[in-house]
């Protein structure tokens, strides 16, 4: 522990030198933007930015590159509270609330919370990650086919009614992102399935699309559809006193923050979105342990302190996996992986003490990363919550065109953007029936993982199904699944037994 | 009226004089290197390495955009139906070959004329150090007692590293239990965990497990040793006669004017000769074998033909 | 409102009806060695038995269906401005490769804003002509990233 400590002071030694403040700085910078922009994420930054570091140093090279990543995950959320649009994958939760919340008026307090949760869950992360990297990471190898199965049905049953109301609902639209996540390739024989010989098809539907499409693109339509009178009012204007959190909101966030630093940096490990995950768990459990579960969906300032921690915590234990033993889980760190690869460093159990400058100089400049972020976040508090100013009529074409920009860079396929355009004819409609798309998001996640597990198991064992059982990882997930469904199932049970013996 | 006139004229002197301008020099504008991958994998890192370097030797940038999905087809496709003016180029690498056996592509290799190849990666199987089999003739002999028992993890059904695992199979006449995985990345994982018993790889996946000693190279499916790990022999030393690997290089659309791909060639070559690039494959463990455009079309040829073969036989 | 809640619920069964349908004919294997249709059919009689169980409830409530929290939007249906705007971005889209990401964007945002009654043309152009110049000029030299150049060459 106490070498840690000297190890982690040469670190901020290396972190602090002019240049790597520097690099740092710009990073971050790039990442802020990279994540406000819809469509456009850290991937497609750290790989755009990859060859601009050819000329530097390994650490500092890293130090941009990681900059990129964590701090997209800060402006991701800007444009989730502000225009319902997901800037980042992962912060498709914080729209739920956060546009809520920017709708009355409360968007500075939104954003602002956003950048506090961020700034301790990722110092936190950071934390953990110099402590309990090698111990977790062995952890993390323990995880085979069949225990992600069962963590996948686990998750897949305990999240997919994230956002309360009908469970039937929630349900079939979990079922319907399922069905969404087979097209393409079946991942284990290779076969085209619902291709229809359209090679764009048989890439399956970008999660990306799905999500803009959905609660981007879907809410402007919902706002297009109102009668035109609602089109001239602006949006309530922020008055100055609400757009920074009171010390009663940061008294009522500081347990979120802290219970979603902890939730993300655990989920964190699992290999795939990890990011996106942790923050649906979080969401959960924020509305699970609330005194007032109602305010939830209507914008509840926990609803977002929590979710967006558990972002960030997740993208910091997302170098677990990567440092300490050299395999990307998530497509950012498979290119940061390459990073490395090109700078001469081969991550792994012996970057550690091959690369010790390194290591601990891209763990210090993180801490200072997050510093930076923080204060760079905060004074453009007001300015952003000024966008929602512009009156409707200018934004939201200004929003259509920024979906479409952003998608397009994805992937460089116009096919996305049409299934952008769809899903958003979508949204709309599932707004009319009143149906949450947040399931589906997340059917569409993990549903190809869940599958791909199921048949990866049974593979292995040669069809025996006491795979699932035997493997202590894989039972514990599955009990607990079977308690999440059941015990509900036995209070209702004891209630109506009760309540009939009452009145007999 | 006379400036709605003045402007139609303009316009028409703009686009007449952009038109010739286009064809006189190549290159006036970058270059694009389609990598039907997604960004960070192994394809996508080497030719994002020799993009950087080229670019000086060229005059123009010449940039990596990714295409994924499919399995490659949609980059490979795109291209395919690209304008032929050496502007859109794409990264041609084994599995070209083999698509057009596998899925209706409405592509070959065929669609392109080939400018260059800058790698040529032998594939291995890869097992932990704590294995019960120390070398490869243990590993065979279990194998052929044990048949379908072996757990061997590839980056996909039907990908490369799954048909050379195949392919191996046949040769060395055992039967092993191909266990798909999403990737490189999950499938060594997997074997790390002690999930499966070995996987099969390519460079640079696997390396720097292997460079700690937490992973062993079991077997090595190439005609010569590994400049990285020289003690290790490769399979036709030990006595199947074997070997199979994956090359990268890079293509045009068919048509392209042959002037525009020999200024292409010229250029990537010096690229690939480049201090820094070499230092970034040595790096990579990426084994740097140039071939000029002839016998690279005639390896992409053959190599066709192979794969169709294999996987005629294969999906049986 | 009952009756909007069937329909939805009827497009969800008939989704889940074409889904079985089309994953029938791939072929299915068993669970042991499950072939590429088996998950997909799996997945679309639940979705058949979810919306068909989802419709019964609907049918038989006496109250409004929505009193379980989630609210439906309670604005005019698949409105001229709706359909106008997904035509446009669809025009967009088909337009973009042929015109060039500049030129696109600027039809775009133009349609759009007018689509939303804004009348004045030339406040709109010259929205529209900032707009797209200013995003051109993010994402193309700022950020170096490739946006499609149509014909005219930018």
């Amino acid at each position: 522990m106490l070498e840690s400590l000297q190890h982690l002071a040469t670190g901020f030694g290396v972190a602090l030198s002019f240049q790597n403040f520097f690099y740092c700085l710009v990073g971050v910078v790039v990442g802020t933007l990279v994540g406000v922009l819809p469509g456009l994420g850290p991937i497609a930054g750290i790989a755009l930015l990859i060859p601009a570091t050819f000329g530097l140093n390994a650490t500092s090279a890293i130090i941009m590159l990681a900059g990129i990543y964590y701090g997209a995950m800060y402006g991701g959320s800007t444009t989730s509270i502000l225009l319902n649009v997901p800037g980042e994958t992962a912060s498709v939760i914080t729209c739920i609330d956060g546009y809520q919340m920017a709708q009355k008026g409360r968007a500075g307090k939104a954003l602002a919370i956003c950048a506090v949760g961020s700034f301790i869950a990722g110092t936190l992360g950071i934390f953990g990650l110099v402590f309990l990297a090698p111990p977790l990471a062995e952890a993390a190898l323990a995880f085979g086919p069949a225990e992600y199965f069962s963590l996948m049905v686990f998750g897949f049953v305990v999240l997919s009614n994230v956002t309360g109301g009908s469970f039937l609902k929630s349900l079939m639209m979990a079922v319907v992102g399922l069905i969404i996540g087979t097209i393409g390739l079946d991942p284990v024989t290779g076969d085209g399935r619902f291709a229809f010989d359209s090679p764009s098809l048989l890439a399956g539907i970008e999660f990306v699309a799905v999500a803009i499409g959905l609660f981007g693109i879907g809410e402007v339509l919902v706002n297009v559809a109102q009668p035109a009178q609602t089109l001239e009012q602006k949006v309530i204007v922020p008055r100055f006193r609400e757009l920074y959190p009171t010390l009663y909101d940061l008294k009522e966030s500081i347990f979120a923050i802290l219970r979603g630093a902890g939730i993300g940096f655990g989920v964190g490990l699992v290999p795939g979105p990890a990011p996106v995950i942790a923050t649906y768990a979080s969401y959960m459990v924020e509305r699970k342990v609330s005194r007032h579960p109602e305010e939830f969906g209507k914008g509840a300032i926990k609803g977002v302190a929590g979710p967006e921690s558990a972002n960030n915590a997740a993208c910091q234990s997302a170098f677990i996996p990567l440092f300490a033993i050299g395999i990307p889980f998530a497509p950012p760190t498979a290119i940061l992986l390459g990073a490395l690869l090109i700078h001469g460093v081969t991550p792994g159990p012996m970057m550690i003490s091959e690369h010790p400058e390194l290591f601990w100089g891209v763990i210090a400049s993180m801490y200072i990363g997050n510093f930076i972020l923080l204060l760079l976040n905060l004074p453009f508090v007001p300015v952003f919550a000024n966008i929602l100013r512009i009156p409707k009529k200018i934004l939201l074409p200004l929003v259509t065109l920024f979906c479409l920009t952003g998608m397009y860079t994805v992937n460089n396929s116009t096919f996305d953007i049409w299934m952008m355009i769809l899903f958003g004819a979508l949204g709309f409609l599932l707004r009319r029936w009143a149906y949450e798309g947040a399931p589906l998001l997340l059917a569409l996640v993990l549903g190809p993982k869940l599958e791909v597990a199921f048949r990866q198991s049974l593979m292995i064992s040669h069809g025996n199904f006491e795979v699932f059982i035997t493997r202590p990882i894989s039972l514990a997930f599955l009990t607990a699944t079977l308690l999440f469904l059941l015990v509900p199932l036995l209070q209702a049970f004891r209630k109506r037994l009760r309540s009939a013996t009452a009145t007999a | 009226m006379r400036s709605r006139l003045f402007l139609i004229l303009l316009a028409a002197l703009v686009i007449g004089g952009a038109l010739p301008l286009q064809a006189a020099d190549f290159p006036t504008k970058e270059v694009q290197i389609v990598v039907p991958w997604a960004a960070g994998g192994a394809t996508d890192l080497i030719f994002r390495a020799v993009a950087a370097t080229t670019s000086k030797y060229l005059g123009k940038a010449v940039v990596v955009v990714n295409r994924p999905g499919g399995g490659g087809c949609i980059g490979y496709t795109e291209v395919a139906n690209a304008a032929p003016d050496g502007y859109t180029l794409v990264s041609a690498i084994t599995p070209l070959t083999i698509l057009p056996h596998q899925v209706k592509t409405a592509f070959t290799c065929k669609s392109f004329d080939p400018i260059i190849n800058i790698s040529s990666d032998p594939s291995m199987f890869l097992t932990r150090t704590d294995a019960p089999w120390k070398d490869l003739k243990d590993f065979v002999d279990f194998a052929k007692t044990n048949p379908n028992m072996i757990t061997v993890g590839n980056s996909g059904a039907g990908g490369g590293v799954h048909l050379v695992a195949l392919a191996f199979q046949k040769a060395a006449g055992v039967n092993f239990n191909h266990i798909p995985f999403p990737g490189g990345g999950p499938s060594v994982t997997a074997l790390l965990g002690g999930h499966i018993n070995a996987v099969s790889v390519s460079p640079p996946e696997g390396i720097p497990q292997v460079r700690a000693g937490k992973l062993k190279i079991v077997a090595l499916f190439a005609d010569k040793r590994f400049e990285m790990f020289p003690d290790v022999p490769t399979v036709k030393e030990q006595g199947i006669g074997f070997a199979m690997g994956m090359w990268r290089g890079l293509v045009a659309p068919k048509g392209t004017p042959p002037e525009v791909l020999k200024k292409l060639h010229d250029a990537f070559k010096k690229g690939m000769e480049d201090p820094a690039f070499k230092k970034s494959a040595a790096d990579m463990a990426v084994n740097i074998n140039y071939l000029g455009p002839a016998d690279f079309g005639k390896l992409m040829v053959s190599d066709d033909e192979f794969y169709g073969q294999l996987v005629k036989e294969v999906k049986r | 409102m009952k009756r909007r809640d069937l329909i939805g619920g009827g497009v969800v069964f008939l989704f889940g009806a074409v889904t079985a349908v089309l994953s029938a004919q791939m072929p299915i294997g068993t669970f042991r060695a499950a072939g590429s249709g088996l998950f997909p059919l799996c997945l679309g009689i639940l979705l058949m038995a979810l919306s068909g169980a989802y419709m019964v409830q609907v049918f038989w409530s006496e109250k409004r269906p929505n009193e379980d929290g989630t609210s439906a939007a309670k604005e005019e249906g698949l409105s001229l401005p709706v359909i106008a705007f997904l035509t446009i971005m669809a025009v967009a889209t088909l337009f973009l490769h042929t015109l060039g990401y500049a030129v696109v964007s600027f039809l775009l945002m133009a349609g759009l804003l007018r689509v939303l009654g804004l009348k004045r043309w030339p406040l709109n152009v010259a929205l529209s002509l900032v707009t797209a110049a200013a995003s051109h000029t993010l994402f193309v030299y700022v950020l170096k990233i490739p946006l499609p150049r149509g014909f005219l060459g930018i």
